[in-house]
């Protein structure tokens, strides 16, 4: 099974997370993107998931508002990469917990160490959500020992977590308003 | 100290939609600043920023150096960030790749595992062939890791590294055999990944492992390597045949038990392509019924391409188009399923569906198989034709609502086509349709032509409805088909005599119809015109004239208005073809010699003599004076003919100025200009059979040596080769030398000035 390249597209064709497995130069990548999106975001929800493009079979998926692209060799199994991706979303929303296109945005690293794991080189590597999990996991550790160790010293770091706990909670701020407003309209409505 | 993390970045990214790019260039040399920081921890920050911008589309290899230093960094998250950014955006030209080889071997050899991984992950992904031979050995030894996790993705990324550096592969191969053995069935998963990556390139090396893998085959329930075992055996077996028996017992019981499609899939396409279901071999279904293989998988495709899962279909009808070609006995009976695929909104189902379907027709089924295709094709492309016509306003209405309604007339003369106006609005409700992408039009034509025509005809049995669909065709393609049609019009003509009365018919036909006539002339040479057809016809018309009862108006179908601007092929056979219908007519006239024939000849020539001049030698079409100058300036051959013809009609005219009382002469050897005898095809092979005559020598002159008049200029033409011996050679070159003013035999002989 070899995967030339996979990427993340959303509906307004932005492109969220790419992952190439052969050498291609800038441009070219590029150009391949574009003409892939453009095939995947044209197609109707009724139609098959597989289109062929140039050389290459391109399999997709839609998850909510999110394409999942990948693109196989000619000889290679195309129901295997839908299984694939499914495998790979299905980590995703483990790890995230409900993963929505929001928490792709902002920690995309993470989507990219995930799919690090069980992709490498073009080939399907791990299979079993727990393996994978287990390893992100044991990754994540490290890292906030590593920070951690560093102290204080960096207020910076809390800065930032300090913005992004801000930004969570206006989040849930804003939802609990609109609900609320959304309920006193029916009330009044009664 | 407060410089933004990566989450500000996307945050300000999002907050500023409207000047991004403003936006971005401040954030790039901001980042440009913190890359050169000596602590790494803003290193670090600004290279994942950077690993941002770079999946948006802005270069970062101008920071290829900071990466690298990232990479050294001796704390994991540092490093892993620095590893990914060189994954994304290095590639096979960057040069800080050289400074990479230490760096990664100290990882390689670290004692932390998830190094160890990460590094073998990054290589994977940029290796060249450079570094591919220097850190070949350290994962090697990664091979042989205590932890199967590391294990594997040794594996794998030796594997990426062979390939860029073949010669480590004799050193990989023992490695990488041992590890099938392996305790930990995920490696053995890996390893048997390798192997069928390896085995696409070169397959004889590893039909020894064939028994681990039957083995592995067998014992296994791991989806994911069945299915790359399975593969696997498929590009083994055509090398071996005598896998094919060994391996349809395993692969019968995973076809009838498994519930995983993408197995079945698999293991179905492994069956074909491998060839095993090219013979009886015995297999068992999953209720214990006994039957052949190839029978079984048939019944397993089935559920395929019946299923109303899309993708299913179309892997299904992937794989029939290939069964179908080495058993076709099997899938007959499911005609009638892929005919309705045939209509379905999908695109790639449907150009799948036609590449099974034109293997699968026989007789009974052509006729009605191309009816539909062609139905298909008729009611996208009667919009289309519409809305042309409606604009173009050198019309004559009953051309129009002609060439509308003649769309698919049968043999016997019915029209398919019933009302037409209850047609196009049943097409405009329907909004765009997939029968109007010109590829799959492209598709349908020729695989309308592929299946009538292969084997040579023998699924055809009425010819005349056949020379009617080609040129149906001709109007309802919509798709560059001219030379293929025009081709095949010819071919089946020339091929089957009983047809030639009939293609004359449709050839007179397609002539007579102006506005196709107009269209042609009036593209000349691009393409989408019917040209080739309307020469094709002409030429028939020409060359089977005899067959029709002798007709002058043919004359003034072959020399229609626009003749000088179609294409100059055609304007040739266009020319010829009305001499030979002129002279055969000629000829059948002057056989009942009287008066009125008399008349007729002589008013017949007038009139040619006019077509001629009016509309090739006209002086409205070609500039210059006389008839003779206007003459040359028509491309080649058009000219040698017309002039032929302007001869002969010339000598007619002159002959037939008085009236006598047979026939002159010249009207009844005219023809035999053309029809001495009946000319068959030749075969292409036919010349290379021709014994070459012993007495036969190209290399004499045959008659006296022409003079060359250029042998001041050049030097002199070598004599024949029977006569030419060493020393004359060298003698002429000499001679040559010495005539030549500026060759110098040698350095003393350079004249020097004194100035």
């Amino acid at each position: 099974m070899t995967i030339k390249y996979i990427f993340l597209v959303s509906r307004q064709a932005k492109i969220r997370l790419v992952k190439w497995y052969t050498m291609l130069s800038q441009k070219e990548k590029a150009k391949t993107m574009k003409e892939v999106s453009q095939l995947v975001l044209a197609r109707k929800p009724k139609q098959c998931n597989f289109i062929e493009h140039r050389d290459t079979k391109v399999v997709y998926r839609k998850y909510a508002s999110l394409y999942f692209v990948a693109g196989i060799g000619l000889d290679d199994n195309e129901l295997l990469m839908l299984e694939i991706i499914h495998r790979y979303v299905e980590v995703l929303d483990r790890y995230f917990g409900n993963v929505c296109e929001l928490d792709l945005i902002f920690q995309f690293q993470k989507a990219y160490f995930i799919l690090d794991e069980m992709i490498m080189a073009g080939e399907l590597q791990e299979s079993s959500k727990k393996t994978v999990l287990r390893v992100i996991a044991q990754q994540d550790e490290t890292e906030a020992v590593e920070n951690s160790e560093r102290g204080w010293g960096d207020i910076k770091y809390v800065f930032a977590n300090l913005t992004h706990a801000i930004y969570i909670i206006a989040r849930i701020h804003i939802y609990v308003f609109l609900m609320y407003s959304t309920l006193a309209n029916l009330v009044d409505t009664y | 100290m407060f410089e933004k993390t990566l989450s500000d970045l996307i945050q300000g990214l999002r907050a500023n939609k409207r000047n991004e790019s403003e936006y971005i260039q401040r954030s790039l040399s901001e980042i440009q600043h913190e890359v050169q920081q000596s602590d790494m921890r803003q290193k670090s920050v600004a290279v994942d920023k950077l690993n941002y911008l770079h999946m948006l589309g802005y270069d970062m290899n101008w920071a290829s150096f900071n990466v690298v230093e990232v990479m050294a960094s001796s704390r994991f998250g540092e490093k892993r960030a620095g590893y990914l950014a060189a994954e994304q955006s290095f590639h096979q030209e960057t040069d800080v790749l050289m400074l990479t080889t230490n760096l990664i071997r100290k990882d390689l050899a670290s004692s932390n595992v998830m190094e160890i991984s990460v590094a073998l992950n990054g290589l994977a992904q940029v290796a060249t062939a450079d570094l591919a031979q220097d850190l070949l050995d350290d994962v090697l030894a990664a091979v042989g890791h205590s932890r199967p996790y590391i294990r594997k993705r040794a594996l794998v990324c030796a594997c990426r590294l062979v390939i860029k550096y073949p010669e480590g592969l004799r050193e990989f191969v023992p490695l990488l055999k041992d590890r099938l053995d392996d305790a930990d069935p995920t490696v053995v998963a890996s390893a048997v990944g390798v192997i069928c990556e390896l085995a696409h390139t070169n397959p004889q090396n590893y039909l020894p492992l064939a028994p681990k893998l039957y083995r592995l085959l067998t014992t296994s329930s791991n989806t994911w390597m069945l299915i790359k075992i399975v593969k696997l055996f498929a590009w083994l077996t055509p090398i071996e045949p005598r896998l094919a028996k060994k391996l349809h017992g395993p692969l019968s019981h995973l076809v009838s038990t498994t519930a995983a499609m993408s197995l079945l899939y698999e293991c179905i396409n492994t069956a074909v392509v491998g060839g095993i279901i090219d013979v009886q071999l015995p297999a068992v279904d999953s209720v214990g019924r006994e039957m052949d293989f190839a029978e079984l998988c048939a019944r397993k495709l089935q559920l395929f391409y019946e299923s109303r899962d899309h993708n299913l279909r179309y892997v299904g009808l992937v794989t029939l188009a290939q069964f179908q070609r080495r058993r076709p006995e099997l899938v007959a009976a499911h005609y009638g399923t892929v005919l309705r695929c045939l209509d379905d909104p999908d695109m790639s189902i449907r150009m799948r569906a036609i590449e099974a379907i034109s293997g699968m027709t026989t007789r009974k089924t052509l006729v009605g198989t191309v009816k539909r295709l062609m139905s298909q094709l008729i009611l996208s492309n009667t919009v289309a034709l519409q809305q042309a016509n409606a604009k173009s306003d050198t019309m004559d209405y009953s051309e129009s609502s002609d060439t509308q309604a003649m769309p698919l007339v049968d043999a016997s003369g019915t029209s398919m086509v019933t009302a037409q106006g209850s047609i196009v609005s049943q097409r405009s409700s329907a909004g765009p349709d997939v029968a109007d992408n010109p590829e799959y039009r492209l598709a349908v034509v020729e695989a309308i032509i592929s299946m009538c025509s292969h084997q040579t005809y023998t699924n055809l049995t009425d010819f005349e409805w056949y020379v009617a669909t080609l040129t149906d065709l001709v109007y309802i393609a919509g798709a560059d088909v001219d030379e293929r049609l025009s081709e095949r019009f010819l071919d089946v003509t020339v091929r089957v005599r009983q047809v030639r009365a009939f293609s004359l018919q449709m050839a007179r036909r397609l002539l007579s119809d102006t506005h196709l006539v107009e269209r042609a002339a009036s593209f000349g040479g691009q393409k989408g015109n019917n040209a080739l057809m309307l020469g094709t016809a002409a030429y028939l018309l020409g060359e089977y004239c005899e067959l029709q009862p002798a007709n002058s108006d043919d004359i003034h179908l072959l020399l229609p208005a626009g003749l000088t601007r179609l294409p100059e092929d055609q304007q040739g056979m266009f020319v010829l073809a009305a001499h030979k219908v002129y002279a055969n007519w000629l000829r059948h006239a002057s056989e009942y010699w009287n008066a009125d024939t008399w008349e007729q000849v002589r008013s017949v020539t007038t009139q040619m003599q006019q077509l001629l001049s009016e509309r090739i030698l006209g002086s409205d079409i070609l500039p210059g004076g006389t008839v003779a100058s206007r003459m040359s300036l028509l491309p080649l051959q058009t000219s040698s003919r017309v002039r032929l013809l302007v001869e002969s009609l010339k000598l007619v005219s002159v002959t037939t100025s008085n009236m006598t009382d047979t026939a002159p002469p010249v009207c009844l050897e005219l023809n035999a200009l053309f029809k001495a005898y009946e000319l068959n095809p030749v075969s292409a092979a036919a010349q290379g059979k021709v014994p070459i005559p012993d007495t036969l020598d190209l290399d004499t002159f045959i008659g006296d040596v022409i003079p060359d008049t250029t042998a001041k200029v050049m030097p002199p033409p070598s004599p024949p080769p029977k006569q030419r011996a060493a020393t004359a050679t060298s003698r002429q070159r000499k001679e040559s030398k010495a005539k030549d003013p500026y060759y110098l035999p040698s350095v003393d002989d350079i004249p020097v000035v004194e100035l």
